[in-house]
């Protein structure tokens, strides 16, 4: 996995990789231009040029400003997911990750800027038909419908597909045999980390090419939260692309290809996961080194 | 001996008033749920009901083969009358509460305002003298009457008819795809949306079951009782309490709320009779009171979920 990501994003990565303080400004610069060029054109051309959204990109937010009601969250923002890869977004509170993963899935409509899916268009679409396009979301809080049992919180996650639930569901349950072993009963009755277990399985009903998930490890204990994690690892297995926000930025990065770092809003470090987690600043600034 | 007569024949008339209020208390409970907002018409959709099968049995007249004391097309009429009651109640949601983006307590101030529509039409159409279905009243079930307890066929009806509609939401809820996306909606419809529920068409399915039931509700009233404009509108707070007190947005709760305040209202008579000195016109008084004793108890009702407990 990590190796096909390393081999197809090198090309992206040598204009990142400058290191030290100019890896933030590259960054920032590399954003401005982006949004600035491309807004007139279409985006894959100038994408190749930039190198900031490559060509094999599953999922691309360009230049987007999104925000809620009238206070704006995003600026300027471009960042993308290839297939089968997973990229983390990190920050401070406020920076707006979960308000990248809420742009891409619909549940706000950007401002300015495109979100596409395999170059379609898919900005402002509903949730449930960005859900049929292949893409899965799973929020922060209130992932699971409580009152409902855990095989109906995965038929719910099953609602748009059309053929027979049972194979699929047969197969998260040879996943999660925790959710087995515990499907007659309400979700509410569930531990927290069964909870987000579950809420991932739900989303995976539909078999996504792209998850979004709003940090998994929250309100987790550390050893459940690392369950969490491997079980994000497992899902990407599966051929899933994950974006994911998380909390916990180095758990976070470490199990993922690619990170963002996100500070009021905007991108200010885009680079491999490893070398986030080696970058002097972003370690000083963003990871409490 | 006496009480014991007399309690047995308030029971039975409490099983049936139960009957009544259990109909009305789902449909506001479960449009409380999708909607999010305490629909103060809903006593007067009740009333909707009732008129609309009025007109409908005018319409069809009596036929000759009756069940239980009832013309087999009043029971044509009921559920034409329920039909019109749902849309009814659509047509409101979606040219009235549907445009207006005001929340939860805007919205239930406009509710009232929709109650006085709903009632000015039927009393500027039907006035506000009582009506009666053309239907013969009917003395007690003979057999019945040698352990006190008085009840028409009518009454029998009326339960049996209410067990069914129960029962079928029930199996609706439980066992179907609509019902389990009904209930996936009511409990998180952020995340029904992000599975991919289309969660527009589930709302206008609950106004239609919600509101078919209070039709269906305010039919079986008039039938209890007699038609006049406010008989809805009358029952609304005890159907408020019936629902708070099974736990706002709980279906299971409304209908277990409902039969308890029910029978709490018909059994007050029971009081004097054992020398307290509590007189029927209390009856909503002590109805209330017992809800808020319950409340203090157990504030998220008796089936409702604990605030904050729920997924």
């Amino acid at each position: 996995m990590s190796d096909a990501s390393d081999a197809t994003g090198g090309k992206a990565d040598t204009t990142e990789q400058q290191g030290g303080e100019s890896a933030g400004q590259q960054g920032n610069e590399s954003a401005g231009q982006q949004g600035g060029e491309s807004a007139g054109q279409q985006g894959n051309e100038s994408a190749g040029e930039q190198a900031t959204i490559p060509d094999d990109a599953v999922l691309e937010l360009e230049s987007v400003d999104s925000g809620y009601g009238e206070v704006q969250v995003l600026y300027d923002l471009t960042m993308h997911l290839r297939g089968e890869e997973i990229i983390c977004l990190i920050g401070p509170n406020g920076a707006g990750k979960s308000t990248v993963l809420k742009t891409a899935f619909g549940m706000l409509t950007p401002w300015t800027g495109s979100v596409r899916y395999h170059g379609e268009d898919i900005g402002g679409m509903a949730p449930e038909d960005i859900v049929r396009k292949g893409i899965g979301y799973v929020p922060q809080t209130e992932n699971v419908f409580g009152s409902l049992t855990i095989d109906e919180n995965l038929r719910m996650g099953g609602t748009a597909r059309d053929d027979d639930l049972g194979p699929i569901l047969e197969q998260l349950y040879d996943r999660f045999p925790l959710l087995q072993d515990k499907r007659r009963e309400k979700a509410r009755n569930l531990s927290g980390g069964q909870r987000q277990v579950l809420a991932l399985a739900r989303a995976l009903v539909m078999e996504p090419d792209v998850l979004l998930i709003d940090e998994p490890s929250a309100g987790l204990a550390p050893n459940t939260a690392d369950e969490v994690f491997a079980d994000v690892r497992t899902v990407n297995d599966m051929d899933t692309a994950i974006m994911m926000v998380e909390q916990n930025a180095v758990k976070g990065l470490e199990i993922s290809d690619r990170g963002y770092v996100l500070d009021q809003g905007t991108v200010r470090f885009e680079d491999q996961a490893d070398d986030l987690l080696d970058n002097d600043e972003v370690v000083e600034l963003y990871l409490g080194g | 001996m006496a009480v014991l007569d007399q309690l047995i024949e308030l029971t039975a008339d409490g099983v049936v008033y139960s009957s009544i209020i259990v109909l009305g208390s789902i449909g506001l409970s479960l449009i409380y749920s999708i909607a999010g907002f305490a629909n103060f018409a809903h006593g007067d959709t009740m009333t909707v009901g009732a008129y609309s099968t009025l007109v409908f049995f005018g319409i069809l007249g009596g036929t000759s083969i009756s069940v239980l004391g009832l013309p087999l097309s009043f029971f044509l009429a009921l559920l034409s009358g329920i039909a019109v009651t749902a849309v009814v109640a659509l047509v409101t949601e979606r040219f009235v509460y549907k445009p207006l983006d005001i929340g939860s307590i805007g919205l239930l101030i406009t509710s009232i305002g929709v109650a006085f529509v709903y009632r000015a039409l039927i009393q500027i159409q039907f006035s506000a003298d009582s009506r009666r279905y053309d239907i013969d009243r009917l003395r007690p079930i003979e057999w019945l009457l040698q352990y006190n307890i008085r009840m028409t066929e009518h009454d029998i009806a009326i339960i049996a008819s209410a067990i069914v509609l129960v029962v079928g939401l029930h199996l609706l809820l439980q066992h179907t795809d609509l019902g389990r996306k009904m209930r996936a909606t009511a409990d998180n419809p952020s995340l029904a949306r992000a599975s991919g529920i289309r969660v527009r068409r589930i709302e206008l399915w609950t106004w239609i079951i919600g509101a078919g039931l209070a039709g269906a509700g305010g039919a079986f009233l008039g039938l209890f009782n007699q038609l006049v404009p406010r008989m809805g509108f009358n029952l609304l707070l005890v159907i408020f309490a019936a629902v708070i007190l099974g736990g706002i947005g709980s279906v299971y709760g409304a209908m277990l709320g409902a039969f308890l305040i029910g029978m709490v209202v018909q059994l007050t008579p029971i009081l004097t009779s054992i020398g307290i000195p509590i007189g029927s016109e209390y009856a909503r008084a002590l109805a209330f009171l017992i809800m808020v004793v319950v409340l203090l108890v157990r504030p998220q009702g008796i089936a409702g979920e604990a605030v904050g407990g729920g997924g």
